[in-house]
């Protein structure tokens, strides 16, 4: 076999077998479901929110918005917390740690006031599981103050963190909220307070479309339908970034982070990791596809490593964040102009659109011979034209130009010179290839 | 296949084809093409192709890889299971194995398996991925006869398991039918070449120019302590009909004029006015092979009807998508000659009372193979009247140490997808037989002299 690197990483001092874990959600709600992922090879299991009052639950609640045919570019829905027996949950949980011990088994709790909390807390601590997460996060909640909201409140944090904290001894996770502009500072909150790590994010609250009959959002609900949170592939833009704010962050530094939002493949798993999650959790992707899709993980990313010549998976954790810098650092003082390959040029004049309706009109389009041509002294290096390109390496990265130092100060006319200035190497990426 | 730009008769008007004889017809998969085709699949519960492939090469598993951006993980899966799976991918019957049994099929039509398959094995190569890594071949020497599919594949399967192993070719390139019975259209040669690297990278010798039972006796390679032995043979000669005029020069077999044209033999003349007899897959190649070689026309002739024929669908309408011509259940009755030359085929219905009269300088026999006799070269194994090897369970025979697999086994369904699994089952008999032996040898040791339990 190929040679595929070890993915087992720590966790708060629990030694996982690899970074992937089922997240609080519908799919980890019961001991067969954590089981079934834990059997597919998951490294662990984040078991659904539980509250001691069970929710109701409305139908529909979910919503899969689609561009063009593809379904589940994101998903929407109104589930609350787990809607079993509270005991048969515990039992559960108790269960999977007895039959899985080396799987990490971490129950998720939400509490309604500090002493549910702490009461919480110590029914969880009683199971033997590994760790315990505090859901401050969840968008759709019908109870006021929990939830969501409470990720928004850095005094319900700090109150929560230590209520739980009085009830356990374990490890406890504050998982974070995105509904907020910048989530350092509940997090920071959560641990001064006395929790661990983070993980994030939670759903965003969000209207996924709406029903043209009858006037309301989706889904409809007997006419109605409400603002409630939205996960899945397009929400993973959302949650690198705060990874990475966290992860950058000075008074974080050290903190554990649990990557959530849109992972689906081994490459999303591992963005999360190299912005500095040292782990990821999912439930969209196994809605869609079921828990297989933790195989092609496992088998995608230890290959990847094993070829990058990663010894451990730690050593890949953040290691681009040193790479990701204020905007106003950005090098601008070069354009990489696109290169057309006309062989595999099929005509279409999609590049000639968008650049003329939303770039700098410079693509000439020759409608005789239905040929695009780049015109050197107007492109200014955007790339739309690659990015729209339907054919597979039909329009590239080409020759690089660089500014010519400025003579005449701001506002004067640019001069673009082939040869770079002081012997100057430009790192051109990567655009969807395999 | 049908949808290939390759052709040069669009609206069913044909001149020459614009293709090559040594193009390969289906073009590639580009990356995106490729993740929009495994974006097509369903990703069945339980999935129904990777039931299909007799090889085990398990698409189900490789489609879901490509749709989850593991492209390499793809490669493992069809590597570590099909050695050829190249060659698969481009030659399997795949409208009779997994894309007959895709149930995207119930919406519009099955996932493209095969050309995806090559798009995986195409990546693989192109980045160099190594997938396979043989342990040190340190147990018992095994031996093959014959350097074709059923051959590569048990030979890889056991140097995967630290066999070494020698492969015995009497013909001067390595690939048996993979070299010489394929029309490159469907199978460059150089993908061959690719795949029998990868069998000899495992560490698997092979020698060729030798002939097991001209150049080396069975007896001579037991003496050099091979301790097992499979026949991988293949089927070496084609039918004929006793029909008038079968002796004329230009009445030909599918098997030498497919090996003429593919080696380039500098006398390999595909004829102006060919006439081919099948219905297979074969008759294709043939058909293909005389169109593609600037033959001016080409007529299949087959005493079925075209529902009834044996070849694969897609192959079927390629074919004619170049220009050939297809006379359906009619039978050759005489070949005319004048001055000793082929000039005319006749032909009468086999269900009516048609006749036919065809202008041909080229017959090409392609009504089914069967192997060379090897009754002589191996005693003590059966075969039927046609020369096949009558085995036992799972490649074994009655002799303890010959093994069988591929098209000269009487089992084989005599394709290359089936060939590759013949092959890795008679591996794994091959192995088991070695170590009961390895055992009992241990087990007579001086400690135990009555064998252990």
């Amino acid at each position: 076999m190929a040679k595929h690197a070890d993915l087992s990483i720590d966790f708060l001092g629990f030694k996982c077998e690899n970074p992937f874990f089922l997240s609080s959600s519908p799919v980890s709600g019961t001991y067969e479901m954590c089981a079934k992922f834990l059997e597919a090879g998951g490294g662990g299991v984040f078991y659904k929110t539980l509250t001691t009052t069970i929710p109701e639950e409305c139908s529909p609640r979910f919503d899969v918005p689609r561009k063009e045919a593809t379904p589940f570019i994101s998903f929407k829905n109104m589930e609350q917390t787990s809607d079993k027996p509270y005991q048969d949950n515990l039992d559960a949980m108790r269960k999977l740690k007895e039959n899985y011990p080396n799987k990490l088994i971490i129950g998720s709790i939400m509490g309604m006031d500090e002493d549910n909390w702490e009461e919480m807390a110590r029914d969880y601590t009683a199971l033997g599981i590994d760790m315990l997460e505090l859901n401050f996060s969840c968008p759709q909640m019908t109870y006021e103050g929990m939830g969501s909201d409470v990720g928004a409140s850095v005094e319900l944090i700090d109150k929560y963190v230590k209520a739980a904290r009085r009830g356990s001894h374990l490890p406890l996770i504050a998982k974070m909220t995105p509904n907020i502009e910048k989530m350092e500072i509940p997090a920071i909150a959560a641990i001064k307070a006395g929790a661990q790590a983070i993980s994030t994010i939670n759903t965003i609250k969000a209207i996924s479309g709406m029903d043209f009959d009858h006037y309301t959002a989706l889904p409809v609900v007997n006419g109605k339908s409400s603002i409630s949170g939205l996960s899945g592939k397009a929400t993973k833009p959302i949650a690198l970034r705060f990874i990475t704010n966290m992860a950058q962050d000075k008074e974080l530094q050290g903190i554990p982070l649990s990557g959530i939002g849109g992972i689906e493949t081994w490459e999303d798993a591992a963005e999360f990791i190299m912005t500095g999650a040292s782990n990821v959790q999912f439930t969209t992707s196994v809605m869609q596809y079921g828990y297989r899709i933790v195989e092609d993980m496992i088998s995608g990313l230890s290959i990847y490593l094993a070829e990058k010549g990663f010894e451990k998976l730690e050593d890949f954790v953040g290691i681009a964040l040193k790479n990701i810098i204020p905007a106003d650092d950005i090098e601008r003082d070069f354009k990489i102009l696109p290169k057309i390959d006309y062989d595999k040029c099929v005509n279409c004049g999609r590049c000639y659109i968008s650049c003329f309706d939303a770039a700098h009109q410079a693509i000439d389009w020759d409608n005789e011979n239905r040929k695009p041509t780049i015109d050197e002294k107007k492109c200014v290096g955007c790339q739309l034209c690659l990015q729209v390109c339907p054919v597979y390496d039909c329009i590239t990265p080409g020759k690089i130009l660089f500014k010519e130092e400025d003579q005449f100060g701001k506002g004067s006319k640019t001069i673009w010179k082939e040869e770079a200035p002081n012997k100057h190497d430009i790192i051109v990426g990567k655009y969807d290839k395999p | 296949m049908s949808d290939s730009n390759n052709v040069g008769v669009k609206a069913g008007i044909s001149l020459k084809p614009t293709q090559g004889y040594l193009e390969e017809t289906v073009p590639p998969f580009t990356p995106f093409l490729a993740m929009e085709e495994a974006a097509r699949c369903l990703l069945c519960y339980n999935p129904p192709c990777s039931e299909g492939c007799p090889a085990d090469t398990n698409p189900g598993d490789f489609i879901r890889a490509i749709r989850f951006r593991n492209f390499k993980g793809a490669a493992e899966i069809i590597r570590s299971n099909n050695i050829l799976g190249g060659v698969c991918a481009r030659v399997c019957p795949y409208e009779k194995t997994c894309e007959g049994a895709c149930e995207r099929s119930g919406i519009d039509k099955p996932i493209q398996i095969g050309r995806l398959q090559r798009f995986v094995t195409d990546y693989e190569k192109s980045t160099n991925f190594q997938v396979l890594d043989p342990p040190k071949a340190t147990k018992e020497k095994v031996a093959m006869i014959g350097s074709g599919p059923a051959s590569l594949s048990a030979a890889a399967t056991l140097a995967m398991k630290g066999y070494p192993v020698t492969i015995f070719e009497e013909k001067e390139k390595a690939g048996g039918v993979l070299s010489y019975g394929i029309v490159p259209a469907r199978l460059p040669q150089y993908v061959v070449d690719e795949e029998i690297e990868y069998v000899t990278k495992l560490g698997v010798e092979i020698k060729l120019n030798t002939k097991v039972g001209k150049d080396i006796s069975l007896d001579e390679i037991r003496k050099q302590d091979y301790k097992a032995i499979m026949i991988g043979a293949g089927m070496q000669i084609t039918r004929t009909l006793p029909i008038p005029g079968k002796e004329l020069e230009g009445v030909t077999t599918a098997v030498e004029y497919l090996a003429k044209a593919r080696s380039n033999d500098a006398s390999f003349n595909a004829g102006k006015h060919v006439v081919v007899i099948g219905g297979g897959d074969v008759a294709l190649d043939c058909a293909t092979t005389a169109r593609l070689n600037d033959a001016e026309s080409v007529t299949v002739l087959y005493r079925r009807t075209r529902e009834e024929a044996p070849a694969n669908r897609q192959e079927l309408e390629y074919t004619e998508s170049l220009g050939i011509n297809f006379a359906f259940t009619l039978s050759p009755s005489i070949f005319e000659s004048e001055n000793g030359k082929l000039t005319t085929v006749k032909a009468n219905g086999t269900r009516s009372k048609s006749a036919m009269k065809i202008e041909a300088d080229t017959v090409v026999f392609a009504i089914g193979q069967q192997p060379e006799d090897f009754s002589k070269v191996i005693e003590g194994i059966g075969f039927d009247k046609n020369n096949f090897i009558t085995s036992l369970e799972n490649g074994t025979t009655s002799v303890p140490d010959i093994f069988v697999a591929g098209d000269i086994d009487i089992d084989s369904t005599k394709t290359v997808v089936n060939s590759v699994q013949g092959g890795k089952i008679a591996a794994i008999s091959i192995e088991e037989y070695l170590t009961k032996a390895g055992r009992k040898q241990a087990f007579c040791s001086p400690m135990h002299p009555e064998g252990g339990k």
